[in-house]
């Protein structure tokens, strides 16, 4: 096939798909010029002339979505082990646990963390500990992919020497895959904290505590120099944390 | 020289014997057939052969990493074909193993790898927790100290030249206090000076604490100069079994299947 013939033919598929996305959307070409002006006005309200009286309160909730990332983060570093355990393929013959490990983690990462919020703040009530709990529940399922995979890449060599040496699979999986996988999972861990501080915010829209939980409050109010200063907060706060556990994560390598 | 050693064989006790054993692997290929031997507390055996010819095998054998399909193997008392998870490890506790890749847990320390010796012997609860015994680190140093590299205790395991790391997996087998070692190809990766000191290690361990000593070695020259007993393996049978200095011509082409070439020898030992 031709170069020209496989742009052609993708055009042709995209082409009708955008189209029919746009009518379900009822984008029109006047109903964009007449949102710009609208937008403009806003983020100029927004950050130009952000509310620093309201920081204090800002200051309050942002703690309040990094505990909420942190204590979500520790809690499913220490419970995706055991996933991990089970879905690795090399630590038992039989291929079924860690089939059943597998599938119960991509079930555990497909499903929304939002909706674990919801689920969560009905059960909970509203506030920081529901949050903690969606995303802890929500990171099980990546860490324990990833644990998996770094305890399927552990050296079999020294598994197999240790086996000569009559030591139980429990004592191999102490002193032989930890001591090797046990820093590759602090950085999964740190690089998961990076995303759930992102998350803890947003879902605190949804009443799960945190940052979230006023940005809603503002935005229902439509109070945007409020609103502009808790969005540069935040942005503020994911640069940053981002950097420091990038640089964690460089040393640990 | 050999004096001391046949002296010590003839009465010693059996520790390994093969009984009309073979092995087959799962995927049908035969790879040891109708193998029998007997080895002695203090011998120090070199078993020699082409690539392919079973030596890993054989050795794999007596700690049963590979199982034998026909006949059986008596390790240190006990049949090993159909013996329980449970009584495998106990046996295995008192089998040391080196590789030709050494195999150590590479982040951890020295100390914490030597240590890993003695976990066959800890109680389940204390070899979780990491909770060894005095004792244990006496030992471990003890080890340690054997094979010339305490200075290194503290040491990552991967910051070691192959030659201290394959010293380390020597203090390791040392810690399970073996009655048998196992070497498969323990020189294979090391530098001709650093492979015979090696080679004179395992051989000093041995007379001293009247191990059982089984060595995989690909080069003959090296196998004439230490072992006390050498086996020759052909595709799956032995085709020689005797001290290495009663080899003759027309026994290595039995072993080669050629006429010896240059190849075949690693280099004498720069003493
Ligand atoms: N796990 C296995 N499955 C099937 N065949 C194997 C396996 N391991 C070894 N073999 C075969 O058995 C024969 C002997 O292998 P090995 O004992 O490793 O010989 P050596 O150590 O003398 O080189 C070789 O032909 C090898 O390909
Ligand atoms: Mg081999």
């Amino acid at each position: 096939m031709t170069q020209k013939l496989r742009s052609t033919l993708i055009l042709l598929v995209v082409t009708p798909v955008l189209l029919w996305s746009m009518a379900g959307m009822d984008v029109t070409p006047a109903r964009i010029a007449a949102g710009f002006p609208r937008a403009a006005t806003m983020l100029t309200d927004m950050f130009a002339h952000p509310d620093w009286e309201y920081w204090p309160i800002v200051q309050q909730r942002l703690i309040e979505s990094l505990q909420i990332a942190a204590l979500g983060t520790f809690l499913a570093g220490i419970l995706a082990i055991p996933f991990g355990v089970l879905a690795a393929r090399n630590l038992v013959r039989s291929p079924v646990p860690s089939t059943i490990g597998k599938v119960l983690l991509n079930a555990i990462r497909t499903f929304p963390e939002i909706l674990l919020a919801y689920a969560f703040i009905k059960g909970l009530g509203l506030g920081a500990f529901a949050g903690v709990m969606a995303v802890a529940i929500h990171s099980i399922g990546m860490l324990g992919k990833l644990y998996a995979e770094r305890i399927e890449n552990v050296d079999k060599g020294a598994i197999e020497a240790l086996t000569t040496t009559g030591a139980s699979p429990v004592a191999i999986f102490r002193h032989c895959i930890l001591p090797e996988v046990l820093p590759d999972f602090v950085s999964f861990v740190l690089y998961r904290f990076d995303l759930n501080v992102r998350s803890a915010s947003v879902i605190g829209i949804v009443g799960a505590g945190g940052i979230g939980f006023i940005l809603g409050l503002q935005y229902q109010a439509a109070n945007y120099p409020r609103l502009g200063l808790i969005v540069i907060a935040t942005i503020a706060t994911v640069v940053v944390v981002d950097s420091i556990s990038a640089k964690i994560r460089q040393r640990l390598a | 020289m050999s004096d001391v050693s046949t002296g010590v064989a003839a009465k010693a006790a059996t520790l390994v014997s093969f009984k009309n054993t073979s092995v087959t692997y799962p995927n049908g290929f035969t790879a040891l057939t109708d193998v029998n031997l007997e080895f002695h507390e203090g011998e120090f055996i070199v078993v020699v052969g082409l690539s392919g010819a079973g030596k890993s095998t054989l050795i794999r054998t007596i700690n049963r990493l590979v199982p034998p399909t026909g006949g059986d193997v008596n390790v240190l008392g006990t049949p090993i074909r159909n013996i329980s998870d449970a009584n495998l490890r106990k046996t295995r506790r008192r089998i040391g193993m080196i590789f030709q890749n050494y195999n150590l847990v590479r982040r951890s320390s020295v100390l914490a790898n030597v240590l890993t010796g003695r976990l066959g012997d800890l109680p389940t609860w204390r070899a979780l927790l990491g909770l060894y015994t005095k004792s244990d680190t006496d030992l471990a140093i003890k080890c340690l100290t054997r094979v010339g590299i305490l200075d290194k205790a503290y040491n990552r395991a991967d910051q070691l030249s192959g030659g201290q790391q394959q010293r380390v997996a020597i203090a390791r087998a040392l810690a399970q206090q073996p009655r048998i070692l196992l070497a498969d190809e323990p020189v294979a990766s090391l530098d001709p000076p650093t492979a015979h000191q090696v080679m004179r290690d395992l051989k000093a361990l041995s007379r001293e604490e009247g191990l059982l000593t089984i060595v995989n070695l690909h080069f003959v020259d090296m196998a004439m100069e230490y072992a006390d007993r050498v086996i020759g393996l052909h595709a799956g049978t032995v085709v020689y079994d005797g001290p290495g200095a009663d080899m003759t011509e027309a026994d290595f082409e039995r072993i080669y299947q050629r006429k010896i070439r240059p190849d075949d020898m690693r280099g004498a030992a720069e003493h």
